[in-house]
């Protein structure tokens, strides 16, 4: 269903009737580039499908924290049902996840804070493959460590795997026993570790309180410890005049007769059409929600969807293709203790080798392994096929007693390569609660992530035996991914191959924008999000900066 | 719409198909003794809704008397209906006070967290840096 334009209800009270910026989406990107924007006295508004979350909403303060998982705080929208979310159909290899409120994905991300390396930039060049940024590591450094301040990132800087960065505000968290256990076996091999950077107070700073090890943060953090932008940027957002509608799905970016964008068409949580106008249109909806929304603007100018020119809008998907290797040791590790970032992490096969047969690398890192139902879930998981009277009954207890508090994890994280075919595209029949067609993913790993995956996990399985593991449980590709979603409108110097330019901007719109992981040109192998953030702030500030020359709508 | 309470009649063949998943053994209760269906089952079904209607079908659907077999079944040939009852039980399960006291378990409580001025694993690091060459230049 496509709102009808000529028919549009009368803006709410207050509604500016010309905003100088539009933002759609109120995530990771959308909430740097609101605060910056209004902060310099731009006319902000900024629209968002879900509803604001409040800390008293988590599960995560409760006993109930570990059932959390199971629905209303499942990171798959599939699973958890929220009117806000947009189905995703299709039969992928991955399936993103991702949560759709004020905050976006990090209202449930576990805060890992991991800039790109700097060969990830220029792959071309280096190792002949799939494509070369048009900016380097060296024009996000600054802003790198602009939003580590703003986010209260706590962590070590002088990773020698890394070009040289500012400190950190605060000292990494504590890597506890999971991390010293997990560290020893990678000193016994002669492999790189490092602390791990999180976006987790270790003492009060900034907007967050000190973190209190709960350990739930993935399900929200109830101690206003993990920073989310509704602590982080909103509150200077809306304090500096920005606007920030929630229940508000963007359903169409429509075009004057010039093909300039004049605003959003979008549909309130009563199904009532509006049509907000602006001067400027910023997506950061992520790269599926953003893709989709593309999709759903095609026009008789844009037949193949907004800002499409290249073909490329919904392909290059990237998404991390993830496995995990749990060490299960003999000595308790109170591993149900947070925080549930990232303990430690690994580069060591984060960079391309000549003796391997792919190209590209991993990032690996280290995290608790939960309370009781999540260790023994996944205890059977890795088991299954020892057969019923192994794992319950009376045995149920003796796989309890063996796993819970005794394991931690190496999450493998795989860089995927854009590839063409895996993309999302418009679901023919699926619609979302407001009627429009849900976003289907198609997704299949290549055989390079997949001999990388196999590679680095068969390396995983010697750390775990060198950090003291009794034994270890390997699992297979994660059917629900981790919510890295990369690629979708690519950044790039020429407009016949990317969708955007190296200032993030259309190649076809020249007053639409897209800021979020969208714009990726290749994934690396690090969290996204530490990227996705400079990156908004480096685009936003241009935008800022060139406000002069920036065409707009009559 | 959220499902009715589970009647009487449906916690009874709850608490015989949730002992058939964990027994009394190695020191721990089985699960009906800890109130698995009773209190624990309605605090479950509460925090994870989606549950509720496909376990109180299989409860209808349970055999009063071969829970052993039914169990099993539900394993071999249903796995998403032996993953509802086993989500169930299991959290049900660990809801309990007593089987938190039993294996160590505060639940997710906070504790403060403690950074050392010198942490113990800086011998450590002081290795990677000896012998790591430094990262990949980009041009
Ligand atoms: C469980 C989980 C764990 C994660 N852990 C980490 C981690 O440890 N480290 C890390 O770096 N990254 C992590 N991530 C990834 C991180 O959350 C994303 O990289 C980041 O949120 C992406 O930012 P974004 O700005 O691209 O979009 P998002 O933050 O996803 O924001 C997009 C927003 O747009 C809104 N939207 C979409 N479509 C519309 C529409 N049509 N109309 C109105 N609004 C719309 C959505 O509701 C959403 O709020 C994790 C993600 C998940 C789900
Ligand atoms: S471990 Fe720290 S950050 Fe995570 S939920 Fe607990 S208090 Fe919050």
């Amino acid at each position: 269903m496509r709102p009808d334009l000529e028919r549009q209800a009368a803006p709410a009270s207050g509604e500016n009737s010309v905003a100088d910026v539009l933002i759609v989406g109120s995530g990771a990107s959308g909430s740097v580039a609101a605060a910056r924007l209004a902060g310099a006295g731009f006319r902000v508004i900024c629209l968002e499908q879900g509803d604001w979350v409040h800390t008293a909403d988590y599960m995560s303060a409760t006993p109930e924290a570990e059932l959390a998982w199971v629905q209303r705080w499942n990171p798959d929208p599939v699973a958890r049902r929220n009117p806000a979310d947009y189905p995703l159909t299709g039969e992928a290899d991955v399936r993103p996840v991702m949560y759709n409120g004020v905050g976006g994905g990090l209202v449930q991300w576990a805060a890992m804070w991991q800039p790109l390396l700097a060969s990830d930039f220029k792959v071309r060049s280096l190792d002949g493959v799939a494509d070369d940024w048009p900016i380097t590591w060296a024009e996000l450094a600054d802003q790198y460590g602009r939003v580590a301040r703003d986010l209260s990132v706590s962590g070590l800087a002088d990773d020698p795997a890394l070009p040289e960065m500012a400190a950190y505000p605060n000292p990494p968290v504590p890597i506890g026993k999971v991390g010293m256990a997990a560290a020893r076996g990678m000193d016994r091999l002669g492999w790189h570790w490092w602390p791990g950077a999180n976006a987790i107070a270790s003492r009060r700073h900034g907007a967050l309180q000190a973190c209190q090890r709960r350990g739930t943060c993935m399900t929200g953090c109830p101690e206003n410890a993990k920073a989310t932008p509704s602590l982080t940027h909103w509150p200077r957002a809306l304090a500096a005049g920005a606007r920030l509608v929630t229940g508000a799905r963007v359903a169409e970016i429509p075009l004057d007769d010039r093909g300039r964008a004049i605003g959003a068409a979008y549909l309130d949580s009563d199904g009532v059409e509006h049509l907000q106008r602006a001067r400027v249109v910023v997506l950061a909806a992520n790269a599926v929600g953003t893709a989709r929304l593309l999709l759903l603007s095609a026009s008789a100018r844009f037949p193949d969807g907004l800002a499409n020119s290249s073909g490329l809008v919904g392909r290059r998907l990237m998404q991390h293709p993830y496995r995990t290797v749990t060490a299960v040791c003999e000595e308790s590790l109170e591993s149900w203790q947070g925080p549930w970032g990232q303990n430690i992490y690994s580069l060591q096969f984060a960079e391309t080798h000549p003796d391997r047969d792919f190209v590209r690398g991993a990032k690996w890192m280290v995290m608790p392994h939960g309370g009781p139902m999540f260790a023994v879930g996944e205890y059977h998981d890795a088991h299954r096929l020892a057969g019923f009277e192994a794992l319950w009954g009376e045995n149920f207890h003796r796989a309890a007693a063996e796993v819970f508090g005794h394991a931690f994890a190496w999450g493998i994280q795989a860089e995927d390569l854009p590839e063409e075919h895996n993309r999302v595209i418009l679901d023919d029949e699926v619609c979302d609660s407001s009627g429009l067609p849900a976003a289907r993913i198609e997704y299949r790993l290549s055989e390079n992530a997949r001999r990388m995956l196999d590679f680095n996990v068969a390396r995983a399985v010697e750390a775990a035996e060198a950090a003291g593991a009794t034994s270890v449980m390997v699992r297979g590709l994660w059917p629900t991914g981790i919510g890295h979603v990369l690629g979708t409108t690519r950044m790039g110097d020429d407009p016949a191959t990317s969708v955007v330019d190296r200032w993030c901007r259309s190649h076809d719109v020249p007053n639409l924008y897209v800021i979020d992981g969208g714009v990726f040109v290749t994934g690396g192998s690090a969290n996204p999000t530490a990227t996705i953030m400079a990156n908004a702030l480096r685009v936003t500030e241009h935008m800022i900066d060139e406000r002069s020359s920036q065409e707009v709508p009559l | 719409m959220s499902a009715p309470s589970p009647t009487a009649a449906q916690r009874s063949v709850l608490a015989g198909l949730a002992d058939v998943l964990i027994a009394e053994g190695c020191g721990m209760p089985a699960a009906s003794r800890v109130g698995v269906a009773g209190e624990l089952l309605d605090r479950c079904l509460e925090a994870a809704p989606v549950l509720a209607a496909p376990l109180l079908a299989l409860l209808d659907e349970a055999p009063s008397d071969a829970a052993d077999a039914y169990v099993r079944c539900l394993a071999a040939d249903r796995p998403d209906d032996f993953a509802v009852l086993s989500t169930v039980v299991v959290g049900a399960y660990y809801l309990s006070p007593q089987v938190r006291d039993l294996i160590g378990y505060p639940g997710q409580e906070p504790s403060p967290l403690t950074v050392a001025a010198e942490p113990d694993y800086l011998d450590m690091l002081e290795r990677v840096y000896e012998r790591h060459p430094g990262y990949r230049e980009a041009p």
